[in-house]
């Protein structure tokens, strides 16, 4: 890369990239895997998305608790939802939108992760493309790894003949290797199955019919069908090695939806349903745990006054002043 | 002249409403409604870049994504309206000289 501005700002990121990546592969050097090995390679990769994203594992818990906070706050929203049924001019999705988040800010629920999991992940996502193309050249990283390392990583191929730092597009241009080429394409299917699966669920099972209506959610849609062009042009262009990274965290971003879906379900979606009728049916549905009963019967003041008895014409008499 | 000087100082910012339209159409939606605010922080950008200029509302685009994090409580956070405005949106967002007395 030749941005040295943005090399610098990198700078730290990369050096512990590499940290990780060198650690990764010592560890599967160590219980005897070839260190030369493109899978020993790979499995480092899988490790450093391991610590990038267990290390976001605090965000995601956050999130999760304010999500089951939300149980407490439910029937206001609802009464905000039902207040917008049926409209849907821009002006009332505008207010409905300000009194939602109104409604978040003030009770402290806000469900919404905010894009700082997406941004911390950019740039670790840039540092591994700059180590994977530097290791191309059999150039040594910024810090722990070392030129040894490097050059090795750079050798580093799957099956004996696909470099990681191989891209689909170079493979091509170079007439080979085809095994390049059909890595990368199987990697570009994959990609889209698990993204298209994770964003369905999401669309399908863990969004209230309210959410459903909103221009947002079709537009959301016509999307879902074009993300599998965007992951065929990237992985035409980027390194296997950086495929893998994404790959990865896909499959990790797959599988925490999927606990989250089932477990802690938008209230009012279908996912939520489901979960109640499970629950029903091993007969261990829990009460909404502090979740204030939406009809709650008004309370009949408590007097330590005992009640005189009364003859029927009296009695009669007080039940017609009600 | 006048209308052209206009066109002129008005273009960096215009590029910028293009731009950033672009984004929320193409990119945001890729990972759907995540913004702790409202309005979002591009919606937020782009209002301060159509209000104040490239330099000025970029600056403030930033603080906004800045502010935006986990832990912050979010909520309705608009930009702060400029006293007098001087110049009217197309239903596009490009920015172009008002009408009338201007």
């Amino acid at each position: 890369m030749e941005i040295p501005f943005l090399d610098t700002i990198l700078w730290p990121i990369k050096w512990v990239v590499e940290l990780i990546l060198v650690a990764w592969h010592y560890l599967w050097t160590f219980i005897g895997l070839d260190p030369a090995a493109g899978l020993t390679w790979v499995l480092s990769i899988v490790g450093l998305v391991l610590v990038v994203r267990a290390a976001l594992i605090p965000i995601f818990v956050r999130q999760i608790k304010s999500q089951r906070k939300m149980l407490e706050v439910a029937p206001q929203l609802k009464k905000i939802q039902d207040k917008y049924k049926g409209k849907k001019d821009q002006f009332s999705r505008e207010a409905m939108s300000r009194e939602t988040m109104e409604l978040y800010r003030r009770t402290g629920t806000n469900p919404l992760a905010s894009c700082l999991p997406l941004l911390l992940q950019m740039p670790i996502f840039f540092s591994l493309f700059s180590v994977l193309n530097n290791a191309q050249k059999g150039l040594a990283g910024v810090g722990p790894l070392n030129a040894e390392l490097g050059k090795q990583f750079g050798d580093a191929t799957l099956f004996g003949v696909a470099p990681l730092h191989d891209t689909f597009i170079g493979a091509w241009n170079a007439g080979g290797p085809w095994q390049v080429m059909l890595i990368a394409g199987l990697m570009v299917v994959l990609m889209t199955a698990s993204q298209f699966y994770t964003q369905l669920q999401i669309m399908a099972k863990n969004q209230s019919p309210e959410a459903k209506n909103s221009p947002m959610f079709k537009q959301q849609r016509i999307l879902l069908y074009i993300l599998p062009l965007v992951f065929v042009f990237s992985g035409v262009a980027f390194p296997l090695g950086v495929m893998f990274y994404w790959l990865t965290s896909n499959l990790w971003t797959m599988g925490q939806q999927f606990l989250v879906i089932r477990n802690m379900p938008t209230p009012g979606s279908e996912a939520a349903k489901a979960r109640e009728a499970r629950l029903a049916k091993k007969g261990k549905l829990e009460p909404t745990k502090g979740a204030p009963a939406i009809e709650s019967i008004p309370e009949v003041p408590k007097t330590t006054q005992r009640q005189q008895p009364v003859n029927k014409n009296r009695a009669k008499k007080q039940g017609d002043k009600k | 002249m006048k209308s052209v000087v206009t066109a002129i100082v008005l273009l960096p910012r215009n590029l910028a409403v293009l731009l950033l339209r672009g984004y929320r159409a193409v990119i945001s939606p890729l990972y759907g409604d995540v913004c702790r605010y409202y309005p979002s922080c591009s919606s937020y950008t782009l209002q301060a870049i159509q209000q104040r200029g490239v330099v000025v509302g970029s600056a403030m685009g930033v603080y906004r994504i800045a502010r935006c994090h986990p832990w912050a409580k979010g909520g309705v956070d608009d930009v702060p309206p400029v006293r007098r405005p001087k110049y009217q949106l197309t239903p596009f967002g490009f920015v172009v000289a008002s009408h009338g007395k201007g």
